[in-house]
């Protein structure tokens, strides 16, 4: 009895301490920040004044009537989302393979993870040269078989496709890291049996693997949504959401609003307007994927 | 177990052997121009570093610069605060590697060695933290650090970097309930306090766990610009990332082998971290994804 009393207050004291600084810096970094942007997203505060106005819905109404830029930065990063969205078939066929049916697999798979791990600063610096539009490397290479130059970075109907193009080369291998992980995560009966069975690998592919790693594709479509909604460093170091705000993406736009335009309450709306369509977007997809379920 | 997994490989490999071997070749080079797709980019940033900018315009950006020629790197160095970025990068990574792992791993041991009130908060809140899109709920984030008096300081990025990293318990949990309570059990019948099997055992026992998440997060810290690029604005509290976008606006260095050779010294971090530490990086990015 004495024990057990012992016991609990003992409990009590590591769960207060273990928990203590974790919760406060929870609270603090996670918590407040959320509820203060919702708060903020209903006022006209410019950042640095002491005093500001609650004006309703004004700035919602702002963003979603009466800003035509908002709705071209979102369509690109639309253009992020479905060039992702194409390359996923893709990078389950390149997982499948480099899960022991290619020769060399590690090295590859080595290989395939590598644009990750650079810093994304780098990243942008190398792609820079690559679509310069003097001494760029792809340039050069279509002069050399008497094509016209294109304006990579220049050519605001361009642009983008340069851009989600960095992108792509960037986030694939990561996809296809999860992809691989969670074919390596199943069984090793289950394909053996179906190869009793006389599937061959297609068969093995679509009617065993594919069922069985479903919640692996819902993570990275989930990633999709949520990476593609808030890709900022490429353009933002590349472009600088140039030529003519052409390339601007939605959080380029949301930090040029409150720290280029000192609109922070705009901005703030801005970001709940994002968290919105994330929210959104995974409850679509949840429903989506149980529906095929049935 | 051995046996059993032998001959499954044998079967795979069968397999696709029936099959013509130019199905075999044709996936090795599908491979092949994978890698050169993403070997090309770095290639031609690091023979560029090596080249001057008439040689940038004169040759072909794949030919192999002739003369190991290290301008670009001194007048990088020069100009810019490579060294102070690499020291505050360093701090940064240490600092949150070191705090993350104890705390991540105190909150996992609560949650997943007891029962308690909150408990369920706290699992809400990690719903919460999945949902919250981190680039834009910055801009609330920054007048609460004006307000500690930690902007234009390490701490505000540090202070970001451990305090709302929830994939980190995430993934703790998952490592934390696989270590059997009877190993608790044991241990208190021996008379060992809840702090003693913290400390002595289960802290020891996911040291894996801890050195996988630690060098995901030291890359993570390494390659991050946003967050030291919004809160560090000054020049003697530049990381390498964001040196870097300095040296990108610099006029001395903006030109393309004095960038390729600050891309350069940039990226060589964590590609050191990855070469080393392949097999941690893998598996905590599956660890992450596959366990339920």
């Amino acid at each position: 009895m004495f024990k057990n009393k012992d016991l609990k207050t003992q409990k009590k004291l590591v769960l207060v301490t273990f928990l203590f600084i974790p919760t406060i810096l929870i609270l603090l970094f996670m918590i407040y920040p959320l509820i203060k942007l919702i708060g903020l997203s209903f006022t006209n505060w410019d950042g640095l004044s002491p005093t500001y106005n609650y004006v309703g819905l004004k700035n919602f109404k702002k963003i979603i009537f009466d800003s035509p830029e908002v709705w071209a930065a979102l369509k690109n990063n639309g253009m992020y989302f479905i060039g992702h969205i194409i390359f996923i078939p893709i990078e389950l066929f390149l997982a499948f393979l480099l899960d022991n049916r290619v020769r060399g697999c590690k090295m590859f798979k080595t290989i395939t993870f590598l644009p990750y791990m650079i810093n994304g600063v780098a990243v942008a610096c190398m792609f820079t040269f690559l679509y310069s539009s003097q001494d760029g490397v792809l340039n050069n290479m279509l002069q050399y078989f008497h094509l016209n130059k294109i304006g990579w970075l220049s050519d605001p109907s361009i642009v983008n496709y340069s851009l989600t193009g960095v992108s792509l080369w960037r986030f694939s291998g990561v996809h296809i890291i999860l992809f691989l992980a969670a074919f390596q995560s199943l069984p090793s009966d289950m394909i053996e049996a179906s190869i009793i069975d006389g599937a061959n690998s297609f068969q093995q592919f679509y009617k065993i693997v594919l069922p069985n790693i479903k919640p692996v594709i819902e993570i990275v479509l989930f990633l999709n949504v949520r990476g593609a909604l808030q890709v900022f460093d490429i353009p933002y170091v590349m472009t600088g959401g140039g030529p003519n705000h052409a390339s601007e993406t939605f959080t380029v736009q949301t930090i040029n609003t409150a720290f280029q335009y000192a609109n922070f309450g705009r901005a703030c709306a801005m970001a709940v307007v994002l968290m919105v369509i994330i929210i959104a977007f995974s409850i679509i997809q949840q429903k989506l994927f149980n529906l095929k379920e049935r | 177990m051995e046996a059993k997994i032998e001959p499954s490989k044998k079967t795979i490999s069968k397999n696709t052997k029936k099959k013509a071997s130019g199905w075999e070749i044709l996936k090795i080079l599908l491979f092949v121009f994978i890698a050169a797709i993403v070997i090309l980019p770095i290639l031609i940033t690091l023979f560029a570093s090596f080249k001057t900018l008439p040689q940038i315009g004169a040759e072909s950006a794949l030919k192999p610069p002739t003369a190991l020629n290290l301008e670009n790197y001194k007048d990088v160095i020069k100009n810019n605060h490579v060294f102070v970025g690499l020291k505050n990068s360093t701090i940064l990574v240490v600092a949150s590697v070191v705090i993350n792992s104890i705390l991540s791993t105190m909150v996992a041991y609560c949650l997943t060695r007891f029962n308690f009130k909150l408990k369920k908060v706290y699992l809400a809140v990690f719903l919460i933290g999945m949902i919250i899109p981190g680039t834009v709920t910055e801009i609330s984030r920054f007048g609460l650090m004006v307000n500690l008096h930690v902007y234009d300081t390490l701490l505000a990025p540090i202070l970001i970097y451990v305090g709302a990293d929830l994939m980190q318990i995430y993934i703790y949990n998952q490592f934390l309930v696989q270590i059997p309570i009877s190993v608790d059990e044991s241990a208190m019948m021996d008379g060992a306090s809840y702090f003693t099997i913290y400390w002595k055992i289960i802290f020891p026992m996911v040291m894996p766990a801890t050195a996988t998440l630690g060098i995901l997060k030291a890359v993570e810290v390494l390659n991050d610009m946003y967050i030291p690029f919004l809160y560090m604005p000054s020049p003697n509290h530049k990381t390498l990332s964001t040196m870097l976008f300095a040296c990108i606006q610099d006029p001395r260095t903006s030109s393309i082998p004095k960038l390729s050779a600050a891309a350069v010294i940039v990226m060589i971090p964590t590609l050191v971290i990855y070469f080393v530490f392949q097999k941690f990086i893998f598996s905590g990015i599956a660890a992450g994804a596959v366990k339920e």
